[in-house]
């Protein structure tokens, strides 16, 4: 029974149609020409230094199989990928705010829900793009180098992990952009976040370890390891080096059940992107 | 049809401090409207800034949920996602000043708008020709001039052929022609059924094409109806200014006419008597006009200028409140009071 509003097939064509409306904005604009060759030289980089001879590998993984390569890549690549998505987000709602394209956005007869999928999805696929062709192209780089490919389950959660990542990041920064109502507030609070979870984290780990009396100073211990691995999961780049460590051989498989481990990124799929679509819902443009 | 009653929207204003990063302050919006929108009108909605129209314009549409009172659609109020899609398909906005930085093309635009409304490109076409838009649908959003903004923004509002058309200061940066195309058409979509409202702080403006006006003031209405029915209720109904030579023809004109009061004015160059006349309950017409300019001439004066002389906004929110132009204009509702 419609309820006035479009329904079912129709419903998710009018999402799936001003995604690609919002996409192919994104993928046009400047800041995609910037960021886009920052991803493929910061992937493509990475995934040719981690091949090189003299790498020595990083946190004590031997760079031996191409997934421990690609996943050592990661430590370098993300960077810029979790950094597109805020770059490309942070605007995806306070900008339409501002100059009064949301006023016209909320009195179509879409239902805000849908509207606030549609961002999600057109912010999280633009991030997407060039964060998965230039690891396609640093995966045929390693396999160039060291002469073996990943397998195709390996791959699988892989890119799975990355494009959850990504995901993570596109509601956090939706969410900034919903809540700021000007363009300086809404990237303050996307970069300060993405700062938090990416450069400072370690330290969030570092205090919660020496609240809970495990020596802090040697890091690589299996006292601080477990602490660390708890608190990465109140971190999406840490639950994503989680997910990417169940792939890895031995020694490098995290300490936690991988059960906690798919929890952790359970939940970071669905509250931030429910905090948005509360937001959205509420929202007065 | 859309109706308000009884509706109280205030905004709240963020006014952090070091103790309550969250405090907010009641600041402008409107108390206690009620009004109905009636179809094939069109009513200007009028009165200084900051007081309350375009927040008026969000509450209809349904961008601003009624703090107090009801918004009701087809007599149901606006509760739920029936009566929420039923506003939304019938009640369309247009806000005032919408930026279109792009990238973007006015056609990318439509396109967009008419896929979250599930509706063909053709349509989104369509409202393109039909505001003068067809030669510039594939230009950059950022190459469009203010008035083609405007036109877009008012081909957005037209998708869908809406039955209520909420306009904010939809006149703002067209040129005289663009103005007079965009009077005709808003005249003909209320010929087809449309209720329209126009906000605009100029009311000679809006004189030349509303059915009715709304006087608002600190966010509540003043006065509506049509501007000679809010003139005469605030007594201050259109008037005749005559100037003439020879002798002074105010008895004469009392004598003749019932009913008047008359007022003299400080004569300019070249005049002898300056006189403007007001008809206690009768609008001014072909005849009485003629009426008083035979009295005057039967009085061995000479009439040298005549003319109906219409209120301004200044006289008409002066009449309203009590206030001076200045304290009218510069006076914002807002209480000041704290909230967490």
């Amino acid at each position: 029974m419609s309820d006035g509003f479009l329904t079912g097939t129709s419903r998710l064509r009018a999402v799936l149609l001003v995604t690609k409306h919002d996409v192919g904005g994104m993928v046009r604009s400047n800041r995609m020409m910037i960021m886009g060759v920052v991803i493929a030289l910061f992937i493509l980089g990475s995934c040719y230094a981690v091949t090189d001879a003299r790498f020595e590998g990083l946190g004590g993984f031997d760079a031996d199989n191409p997934i421990t390569l690609l996943f050592l890549a990661t430590a370098f690549a993300l960077w810029p990928s979790t950094l597109g998505v805020v770059l490309f987000g942070f605007d995806a709602v306070s900008r339409r705010r501002l100059t009064g394209e949301l006023a016209i956005d909320l009195t179509q007869p879409m239902p805000r829900n849908d509207l606030s999928l549609a961002h999600l999805l057109a912010v999280w696929l633009t991030s997407l793009l060039p964060t998965f062709l230039s690891f396609l192209g640093g995966i045929l780089i390693i396999a160039y180098r060291v002469d073996a490919f990943p397998t195709i389950a390996e791959l699988i959660v892989f890119f799975t992990a990355t494009a959850l990542l990504l995901w993570w990041y596109t509601c956090l920064q939706l969410f900034a952009s919903s809540l700021a109502r000007d363009l300086g507030s809404s990237v303050t609070l996307g970069v300060g976040t993405w700062l938090v979870f990416t450069t400072i984290w370690l330290l969030v780990s570092a205090f919660v370890a020496s609240l809970a009396g495990v020596d802090i100073t040697d890091i690589a211990s299996a006292e601080f390891d477990t602490v660390n691995e708890k608190v990465d999961l109140f971190s999406p780049n840490g639950v994503y080096q989680l997910l990417l460590e169940t792939l890895l051989p031995g020694d490098a498989q995290p300490r936690l059940a991988d059960a906690w481990i798919w929890l952790a990124a359970i939940a970071w799929s669905v509250l931030p992107m429910s905090l948005f679509v509360h937001r959205m819902q509420r929202i007065k443009p | 049809m859309l109706r308000l009653s009884n509706v109280t929207y205030r905004h709240r204003d963020a006014t952090p401090t070091f103790t309550n990063p969250f405090l907010q302050r009641i600041g402008p919006g409107i108390k206690g409207i009620s009004i109905q929108l009636a179809p094939k009108k069109i009513l200007g909605l009028v009165g200084p800034n900051g007081t309350g129209k375009t927040t008026l314009l969000k509450v209809m549409a349904g961008l601003l949920p009624p703090e107090d009172g009801h918004l009701m659609i087809d007599g149901a109020r606006v509760v739920d996602s029936i009566s929420t899609a039923r506003l939304r398909h019938a009640v369309s906005f247009m806000p005032e000043q919408v930026g279109w930085p792009g990238p973007g093309t006015p056609r990318r635009v439509m396109s967009r708008l008419c896929a979250m409304r599930g509706e063909d490109n053709t349509n989104g076409m369509h409202m393109l020709d039909l505001v003068g838009l067809t030669q510039r649908v594939d230009d950059d959003l950022s190459t469009l001039s203010q008035g083609m903004r405007q036109r877009l923004s008012l081909a957005t509002a037209l998708l869908g052929s809406p039955e209520v058309l909420l306009l904010d200061e939809p006149l703002n940066g067209l040129d005289p022609v663009a103005q007079a195309a965009f009077r005709a058409l808003l005249r003909q979509l209320a010929s087809n059924g449309a209720s329209i409202v126009v906000s605009s702080h100029n009311l000679n403006e809006l004189a030349r094409f509303v059915d009715e006006v709304c006087i608002l003031h600190m966010g509540r209405i003043v006065s509506v109806g049509t501007i000679t029915e809010v003139e005469r209720g605030l007594g201050i109904a259109a008037r005749l200014e005559v100037s003439g030579l020879g002798n002074n023809p105010s008895s004469a004109i009392s004598a003749a006419i019932n009913d008047v009061t008359i007022i003299e004015l400080s004569t300019n160059e070249g005049e002898d008597w300056r006189l403007e006349i007001s008809l206690h309950d009768a609008e001014w017409d072909s005849a009485n006009k003629a009426e008083i300019a035979s009295a005057i001439t039967d009085s061995a004066a000479k009439i040298s200028h005549l003319a109906i002389v219409t209120s301004d906004l200044e006289h008409i929110l002066e009449a309203a409140t009590g206030l001076s132009v200045e304290e009218a204009g510069f006076a914002i509702l807002s209480s000041g009071e704290a909230e967490k």
